[in-house]
């Protein structure tokens, strides 16, 4: 991951197919467009897991039928606790087979649709419910040495929670974090870099318009009246935060991504 | 039936209400009906008959009329000590053709809503499923079943007007029971299982009934609901505390249920159960929709949390805003004293 | 074993607000999905065909666009799918809504059992599983929460009463109409997906059940909705309690003492 932030790799969110999408094909083939496109610049793509519960096909899934090249360094897998066990392992060893070494493990968001992983399922009788810190051991104990695994950090829940998530976390064997999206410097954020020197961070850019989704995503209000640049606010992030990697959600492909080569090499 | 001509309802009279029998007690819906039924009989000018089928529940049939039942039919035989539903839809059907009821109304229990429909559909005629408003439409002198239906977003008023007899099943903790008057007279009538009745029916095996009243939603006065936010089973036990203080039930969300914190009978809300309690407490539950839906008809909803913004915070009719795991044991503990 | 599996195409409940005058749901966005209850039994038909072989039919009523909940039924396993559409099914209550699926049940022939969800979500009536039956005259076991055992001849399930369960022992065909509890369904994966894409699903018309017209659409519909109306509003504002634990404790029983529930 330090690789990523001193080459100036960029983490590019790309969000697969809903399963509810009535036009499959054009949406796969619009996934591999920018996948592939990606890849051509040199940047990690980023693929979530059924995002704010809404079910969604599984990037490795994807990746396999399409039959998408795959570099090590350029994908990186979202995996959250809403799958079953049998599911986990296909993914898990799909993910090994293909050779995507990248996982972001994460609690996730459940809903009616997506069953969640039992304690048992990952070894954790000792826990009530599974999180990314059980998954997480329970893959590092499987799969010594397969993948480089990352957890989230949220600067919006309450800091001592957060941080103690945190130090599990990474005593659970994260090895690389990425933040919640940011518009502005973040105390909080801050302040875990420098608990955590060592460990490659990289911060989430809100690269939407849409500040209602932000709002949702950060979970505190921002008024729909504050003035937002996505670019601008990515340059100062960069400034910023010049010794971290940069996560790009809800990159606009057509619109931002032609905008967004030039503006980290610049800083 | 379908009926030729509007001459043929003037065949129809009377309101039934098919009694719900557990463990050979007749239980609290029952009443409930029959203090609906009273209304609707008076409208029409008509009797209330209740139907009680069940095994050693003679002796009860007389406890009907003392909450309205003027005549009491009673199926009493050993093939009816489970829930048979083609046992029992077969029995009603026949008695149905025989006395010809304006309308019947029944629980919209696990039991009723499996009987009725089939029933109805044997009977030929129409039925509203989990009523929760019953009248008589005073031009046509139909049956008017108010439902809600979209979770509860829209209340629907249906009646059937070719058809008779006219069918609902009722939900639970809705009507209010009338107080049981033990100076009404009533007759008591004894029909029999028929040989035909009694053939391909299902085999019991094996029955379970729980004691404990917290399991026991639709029956409660009080729900006291978790769900994430209790953190585990020990947080549903603090629940049970509380509801087993005020002689509650204990209700959960889907995370909870999924969670494996407590068992599926307690989950309230779009696939599990649909409850319309008096009180509705509602424990560092947010809201999914996918809950509210099962939850939002409840006469008064409080809500404990420590977000004062989520869905179920701005439903409530009282929001309290701070710790539960203070709140909740401060509750029953400041119960006890008074 | 034979088995059909009835499923029923529902909008969605998403994405809801609440409105702050009445303080129910607002309900936004109406996608249309299968009805959550009928996923468990998609799932457990798969599971009983997994383990005794045979076939699974998922079968819907519904517009031509209800073919997306078959596919997602055969995407997760079913073996095929069959949908009734046409004009002269609309309208339909749950008596003739039962009475179209049983004539199909009959014509697709030698079914051994019939699996549904509870209820829909968006009627929430719960009364075609049962209606099915007796349309056929066969046994039924409502809010199912698993399957105990099968054979050629026989099912044994256990059904979630409120207080408690039972088991029952019924002869085939049987209907069973099934609760969350009884599985955990598998989410379609994207092999299983465009599989489904590809697959046929005929429609059948009325003429091709042998369903009389007296008995399909509003003419066979007993019931008639006279009106629809919002439900009652809740409450104009919301009795907030803030402070200590303590304080929250103390105004919360004299709220309910004033409401006479304490």
């Amino acid at each position: 991951m330090r690789y990523h932030i001193e080459n100036k790799i960029y983490h590019v969110e790309i969000l697969p197919p809903k399963q509810s999408t009535e036009k499959l094909e054009a949406d796969l083939e619009l996934f591999a467009e920018k996948y592939n496109r990606v890849m051509e610049s040199g940047y990690c793509a980023c693929i979530t897991d059924n995002a704010m519960g809404l079910l969604a096909f599984q990037g490795h899934e994807i990746i396999n039928e399409l039959n998408l090249k795959v570099n090590p360094e350029q994908v990186m897998i979202h995996l959250n606790t809403f799958h079953t066990k049998s599911n986990l392992c296909e993914i898990l060893d799909t993910c090994m087979a293909k050779g995507i070494k990248y996982l972001l493990i994460i609690s996730g968001d459940g809903s009616d649709r997506l069953p969640k992983l039992q304690p048992a399922d990952v070894e954790a009788e000792d826990v009530q419910s599974v999180t990314s810190v059980e998954l997480l051991r329970y893959i590092k104990r499987h799969y010594p040495d397969t993948f480089t695994l990352g957890v989230a950090f949220n600067p919006y829940e309450p800091p001592e929670h957060e941080f103690e998530k945190l130090k599990r976390k990474i005593d659970a064997g994260a090895e690389f974090i990425v933040t919640q999206p940011i518009i502005e410097k973040n105390a909080i954020v801050d302040e875990m870099i420098q608990k955590y020197p060592d460990i490659p961070v990289i911060v989430e850019a809100w690269m939407s318009k849409k500040l209602y989704l932000l709002s949702d995503a950060v979970g505190y209000p921002i008024p729909e009246d504050t003035e937002f640049d996505p670019i601008k606010t990515l340059m100062q992030i960069h400034r910023d935060y010049p010794n971290c990697g940069v996560y790009l959600s809800l990159l606009g492909f057509k619109t931002q991504y032609h905008l967004i080569g030039e503006t980290w090499r610049n800083i | 039936m379908r009926l030729k001509n509007d001459s043929d309802k003037l065949k129809y009279s009377n309101v039934w209400v098919v009694a719900e029998v557990l463990s050979g007690k007749i239980q609290p819906v029952t009443h409930e009906l029959l203090g609906a039924a009273r209304s609707l009989a008076d409208a029409k000018k008509s009797k209330v008959w209740a139907v009680l089928l069940g095994h050693n529940v003679k002796e009860q049939a007389q406890l009907l009329i003392p909450y309205g039942a003027d005549k009491v039919l009673v199926v009493d035989d050993s093939r009816l000590s489970g829930f048979s539903d083609e046992l029992e839809a077969r029995i009603l059907v026949r008695l149905i053709k025989k006395y010809k009821p304006e309308i019947l109304i029944c629980g919209a229990t696990t039991r009723g809503r499996a009987l009725i429909p089939r029933v109805a559909v044997v009977s030929e005629c129409g039925l509203t499923a989990d009523c929760t408003e019953l009248s008589i439409d005073p031009v046509s002198g139909d049956f008017l079943q108010t439902r809600p239906a979209f979770g509860g977003n829209i209340m629907a008023t249906i009646r059937c007007p070719f058809h008779r007899p006219q069918m609902a099943t009722v939900r639970p903790r809705v009507m209010k029971a009338p107080d049981a008057d033990f100076s009404r007279n009533g007759e008591i009538i004894f029909e029999e299982v028929t040989e035909s009745d009694a053939s391909k029916i299902k085999r019991i095996l094996e029955v379970f009934h729980s004691d404990d009243v917290a399991v026991n939603l639709a029956d409660a006065q009080i729900i006291i609901s978790g769900g994430r936010a209790m953190k585990g089973p020990e947080g549903f036990k603090m629940l049970g505390r509380l509801a087993a203080r005020v002689g509650g039930a204990v209700g959960a969300s889907r995370a909870a249920v999924d969670a494996g914190w407590i068992p599926y009978a307690h989950q309230i809300g779009q696939t599990g159960q649909t409850v319309q309690t008096k009180v509705y407490i509602s424990c560092g539950i947010s809201g999914q929709i996918q809950h509210l839906v099962g939850m939002q008809s409840c006469n008064l909803i409080i809500a404990i949390d420590k977000d004062p913004s989520t869905p179920m915070m701005q439903m409530a009719d009282i929001a309290v805003v701070g710790d539960l795991f203070e709140i909740v044991p401060g509750l029953t503990e400041e119960i006890v004293k008074l | 074993m034979k088995i059909v599996v009835c499923v029923k195409q529902v909008p969605a409940t998403n994405d809801a607000k609440i409105d702050p005058e009445t303080k129910r749901i607002v309900r936004e966005g109406m996608q249309a999905i299968l009805n959550p209850f009928d996923t468990y039994a998609v799932e457990e038909a798969v599971q009983l065909r997994d383990k005794f072989g045979g076939e699974v039919i998922a079968l819907s009523m519904g517009p031509e666009k209800a073919a997306l909940v078959l596919r997602e039924a055969i995407s997760v396993g079913a073996d095929r799918g069959l949908l009734l559409s046409d004009r002269a099914f609309g309208g339909s209550d749950t008596w003739a809504t039962s009475y179209v699926l049983s004539k199909a049940i009959e014509k697709i022939g030698g079914v051994d059992l019939v699996i549904c969800g509870k209820q829909a979500i968006d009627g929430d009536t719960a009364q075609v599983g049962p209606g099915i039956a007796a349309h056929l005259d066969w046994m039924q076991a409502a809010c199912v929460m698993e399957v105990c055992d099968a054979d050629k001849d026989t099912i044994t399930v256990k059904r979630m009463h409120e207080d408690g369960y039972d088991i029952c022992e019924m002869s085939l065909p049987a209907v069973v109409t099934v609760v969350k509890d009884i599985n955990t369904p598998r989410v379609p994966t994207l092999k299983g997906r465009l599989a489904s894409d590809k697959s046929e699903i005929p429609i059948w018309k009325p003429e091709d059940i042998g369903a009389q017209s007296s008995k399909i659409g509003l003419d066979g519909s007993p019931t008639r909705v006279v009106k629809t109306a919002p439900p009652p509003i809740r409450n104009s504002v919301t009795k907030k309690i803030t402070g200590t634990s303590a304080e929250c404790v103390k105004e919360l029983i004299a709220e309910l003492r004033l409401r006479s529930i304490l």
